[in-house]
């Protein structure tokens, strides 16, 4: 039977367990079978066709290549085989589902395999279950939002069936990677699934209040997969009759499932209690008012008040931040990102847009860094539509992409990208003849924005619009013109509205009292999408403030929550010690003492003199103390954190007087291929910076050739390497080995738990480091003093 | 997870703090209640059957390489093989600290430490209270001896994990979400006289015992 024409029914029955049924001896690789024992297989689909299952899943959960590897089965020839065998099994009237499973592995940032790969493993399923006749795909027991998304992306792009999707959640509504039901609902349903749900982990009781969640907040078809209950921790045995399971279906049925089957442990009797169990009933009716939202991975932000988008990961206007894209130094941005997440921003803009940069390799690159460090939903801000999808492909969950504009140009290749990654999108009220001045002209741009991507299948909840703030001191009637606009858009289309807000003071004096009174003005007259610096005084107090004035605060909740330890005591502020110096703050470890000694500092010392005479010996000093067992490791990173921000404030100087550096060499650090362990690593990476290192710092993970071109590309003296695992000290040595090859005049030093003396020597590594220290020292004798 | 059901003194050792007072100990306080706030503990374990072969022990049909976890199962004719994690929010919220504040970083990593082996040593009290042997041999992971860590994708296979509680593998070879454990204990009637000593649950790096242990790496 036709995918579409099952969904003309009321209710459509899946199957049950396959390993449940296929009795497995110990060892036994389910995926093995469809080609050694295919009438084994055949007869557990017989088994749920009979049972009245309308769609069988194919034996093919972990036939991923990924998986795969070293067993001696083919992915594709199992898939083959498996959709053949259950074809032929099952007739005409039911459809084959080519079954897909997890890799196993994580994707960023909780995991190391890219995109790409798995993105790849899953089209070579695909393709061969297309090629072999499945009639639909189905992709289940999802837990990392990113590898669904590569799942449904690869089955979308390398086949045309209909692709159905099933999540699975633990008990407080999350997968085990943190993916909330929200996120999870908006991002497939953004991505094209045919239907989305829930399966495994859970029984039917534990799945139903979140199956009710899920249908609010998507319009798609609903399936349900429960496992038999919960295992018995003893026998591993799940608990409940097939009469018990079905006994919850009429209350899935009623949250609108359409789908419905069993997951572990379920067997055809289970489908056929469920068959009858819903025999007379119908579906609820559902909601079709979905939430205006946005999410992460793990986190979703409802657009149902005004929101913070932050704006400071953009070089426009900032040295700072474009030396640190220039140099590949993603931990200002990291640093950045959690800033502005701890200032109250709800959405981070991404902008790394500057000469030099190559924006369609850089902005994923920049994505998956910020991702590490905060779970703020991201707007992807770009004007290369290549650097977009690059961007939009890597993204886990539902972005905004700023901006389309317009133009016809823009229009008919951002939108396209927008509605195929299911991402929300931010249309410039601008045209081919530029920004026009009156809010009507602005206002019928915006409506034609709004018709082509509605025209698209982007729904309109996902059209965000920016009036444009110009400049106050270009016009006096041109903050009025945006403010009307705004009201227009937010009154008569209800859409989202943005607005970068300090635009509206450039070229006047204080600047920061007119961007607070503009953003209150705006906020009043409907703007809902605040890009601004949630760090700038007064800023994020002002939105805190016109939420709880508006009514988006109930009993004040959040601003109380906000402000109840500054409100009426202002905190004394702390004693100043008239008499410390840098050296000392750095010793005991204050952090903000020893950037604003350091800005003092500044006024009549040279960079270099602060460096060397000040917080070099200060550090030494609290080095002896720590080989000495004076001080612990938690004072030594303390004292490395507070010389840190003194070097940030001296890095800040040098960006703004564009030139000059402190740095005494360059050093390239990385922890070795398979490995993903960098606490160790970092520690070193600080201390190095403190001593004045320009430290070139690839990560974990990192393959040995690019170490080698890394240090190459920078002409480093001295590469620093860290592993710690048995497992990956052979990455080590096989780095080593290349770099004496390509490039034999630079010296290494290696590091990690399971290193010793001997075998660093062994591998042919200039250096053993016991610690952090030791790696200082060694930079000291290859570099000078 | 209970900030309080974590042992304060394994934790200063873990975090390498001598003492447990000052502005540091404040701030180690603060990051036991994050730490806690973010973990999710998730616990999984197999009771398993052990063969003894010419060629070594096999764990549910499955062969275990090296002397030493032959010998840590000798006269056992069952085992337990369990699994535990913090979870991946742990994880993250150690990797943001490396960036924001590199001191946190430490103490959560320690914590982490402490709190995966507080996370052990309850399932392991649960598991004993369950079955009925009188001796059981201490946690055993590969990686230990000469019982290779490249079994661990084997073992967490073995159990599901991934599929259970959302624990990994990478290819090579270590367990993701990071704070996690995989882990062998002998079930038996007798004292095993040849079980191996043991060491702790997190890095030779991080262990307490670092300096005079006889079986650092």
């Amino acid at each position: 039977m036709d995918f579409r024409t099952l969904l003309l029914h009321e209710f459509v029955f899946l199957d049950g367990g396959m390993g449940t049924m296929l009795h497995l001896k110990p060892g036994e690789l389910p995926e093995r079978l469809n080609l050694t024992e295919p009438e084994r297989v055949a007869a557990v689909h017989r088994a749920y066709a009979e049972a009245g299952s309308q769609i069988v899943y194919t034996n093919t959960f972990g036939a991923n290549p990924l998986k795969l590897a070293g067993t001696g089965v083919d992915a594709a020839e199992s898939i083959t085989a498996a959709v053949k065998l259950a074809k032929a099994a099952v007739g005409e009237q039911v459809c084959v589902a080519l079954d897909i499973g997890p890799t196993g592995q994580l994707l960023p940032p909780a995991g190391q395999m890219t995109f790409e790969a798995a993105y790849d493993s899953f089209r070579v399923m695909c393709e061969a279950g297309a090629k072999a006749g499945a009639d639909l795909i189905v992709i289940e027991t999802m837990s990392d939002l990113l590898e669904t998304k590569a799942a449904l992306l690869a089955a979308k792009e390398s086949t045309t069936l209909p692709v159905l999707v099933t999540m699975t959640f633990t008990e407080n509504g999350r997968t085990f990677t943190g993916c909330p039901i929200s996120a999870a609902a908006m991002t497939l349903e953004g991505l094209g699934a045919a239907a989305i749900g829930i399966n495994c982990s859970l029984g039917p009781k534990e799945i139903l209040p979140m199956m009710q969640e899920m249908s609010g907040w998507t319009g798609l078809p609903l399936i349900a997969k429960a496992n038999a209950g919960l295992p018995d921790p003893v026998t591993g045995e799940y608990y409940l009759t097939p009469e018990d399971f079905a006994a919850y279906m009429p209350q899935f049925a009623e949250c609108g499932v359409q789908f419905f089957g069993g997951c572990c442990g379920s067997t055809p009797d289970f489908i056929r209690a469920v068959r009858e169990k819903l025999k007379y009933l119908r579906r609820g009716r559902r909601n079709t008012q979905k939430p205006a939202a946005v999410c992460s991975g793990t986190r979703t932000v409802l657009l149902d008040m005004p929101r913070i988008i932050g704006e400071r990961i953009n070089p426009t206007g900032k040295k700072r931040m474009k030396q640190a894209l220039l140099d590949h130094d993603f931990d200002y941005l990291r640093g950045e990102a959690i800033s502005q997440t701890d200032a109250g921003a709800d959405i981070l803009d991404v902008n790394v847009g500057t000469p030099g940069i190559d924006e369609a390799k850089v902005l994923p690159e920049a994505v998956q860094a910020i991702l590490e460090v905060t779970d703020l939903p991201l707007q992807l801000d770009s004007s290369d539509p290549a650097a977009l999808e690059a961007a939009l492909r890597i993204y886990p969950g539902k972005p905004i992409v700023n901006s389309v504009n317009g133009k016809a140009e823009s229009l008919e290749t951002v939108l396209p990208l927008v509605k195929h990654y299911g991402a929300a999108i931010v249309g410039l009220t601008l045209d081919e003849n530029g920004i026009p001045t009156s809010a009507a002209e602005r206002f019928a741009i915006g409506k034609r924005i709004l018709d082509r991507a509605q025209a698209l299948g982007i729904p309109k909840e996902d059209v965000f619009l920016d009036c444009l703030t110009l400049t106050a001191s270009t016009g006096e009637n041109g903050p009025v013109e945006t403010l009307h606009a705004v009201r227009r858009v937010h009154e008569e289309l209800g859409l989202q509205t943005v607005l970068g807000v300090s635009n509206i003071s450039f070229g006047l004096p204080n600047r920061p009292l007119i961007n607070r009174n503009f953003l209150c003005m705006a906020l009043q007259n409907g703007l809902t999408l605040p890009i601004m610096n949630p760090m700038a005084e007064g800023m994020t107090d002002t939105v805190r403030a016109f939420r709880m004035l508006a009514g988006f605060d109930p009993n004040c909740e959040n601003f109380i929550a906000a402000y109840q330890d500054s409100g009426n005591a202002p905190a004394a502020p702390a004693p100043k010690n008239e008499n410390l110096t840098l050296e000392s703050a750095v010793i005991r470890g204050l952090r903000q003492d020893a950037a604003r000694l350091t800005q003092e500092a500044l006024k009549d010392h040279a960079a270099l003199d602060i460096v060397n005479e000040m917080l070099i010996p200060a550090l030494d000093t609290v080095g002896a103390d720590y080989e000495s067992g004076k001080v612990f490791l938690p004072q030594l990173i303390q004292a490395a954190t507070a010389a840190q921000s003194a070097f940030g404030v001296i890095k800040q100087n040098m960006a703004a007087q564009d030139g000059g550096s402190a740095d005494k060499g360059k050093i390239v650090l990385a922890t070795v291929q398979g490995d993903v362990h960098d606490i160790g690593k970092n520690i070193v990476r600080l201390l190095l910076e403190n001593y004045g290192y320009d430290v070139i710092d690839l990560g974990k993970d990192v393959p040995p050739q690019k170490i080698v071109d890394a240090a190459i590309e920078h002409q480093v003296s001295l590469v620093g390497l860290s592993a710690l695992m048995t497992t990956t000290v052979g990455a080590m040595e096989e780095t080593i080995k290349l770099l004496h090859q390509q490039y034999p005049a630079c010296k290494t030093v290696v590091g990690g738990a399971v290193l010793t003396a001997d075998y660093a020597e062994k591998i042919r590594a200039d250096c053993y480091a016991k610690d952090a220290k030791a790696t200082v020292d060694y930079a000291k004798t290859i570099f000078g003093e | 997870m209970n900030p309080n059901d974590l042992d304060r003194a394994q934790i200063l050792a873990c975090v390498n703090m001598p003492v447990s007072e000052g502005l540091l100990a404040e701030m180690l306080e603060e990051c036991i209640k994050e730490l806690c706030k973010a973990a999710q503990p998730r616990t999984i374990y197999r009771v398993l059957p052990v063969e003894h072969t010419k060629n070594g022990v096999r764990l549910g049909g499955l062969p275990l390489l090296g002397k030493d976890i032959a010998l840590h199962l000798s006269g056992c004719r069952e085992a337990v093989l369990l699994g535990a994690t913090l979870s991946a929010s742990v994880d993250a919220l150690i990797r943001r600290s490396s960036v924001a504040d590199m001191t946190k970083m430490i103490m959560y990593n320690g914590i982490a430490n402490a709190a995966i082996e507080h996370v052990c040593n309850a399932l392991e009290a649960e598991i004993k209270a369950k079955y009925p042997y009188p001796y059981y041999t201490e946690r055993f992971s590969a990686g230990y001896g000469d019982f290779p860590l490249t079994q661990q994708g084997e073992l967490v296979g073995l159990l599901d994990a991934a599929r259970k509680i959302g624990l990994t593998v990478t290819p090579s070879q270590m367990l993701l979400p990071m704070k996690s454990v995989t882990a062998i204990m002998g079930m038996s009637h007798e004292p095993v006289k040849d079980a191996r000593r043991i060491c702790y649950a997190g890095s030779c790096e991080e262990c307490p015992y670092h300096d005079d242990c006889k079986i650092r790496k």
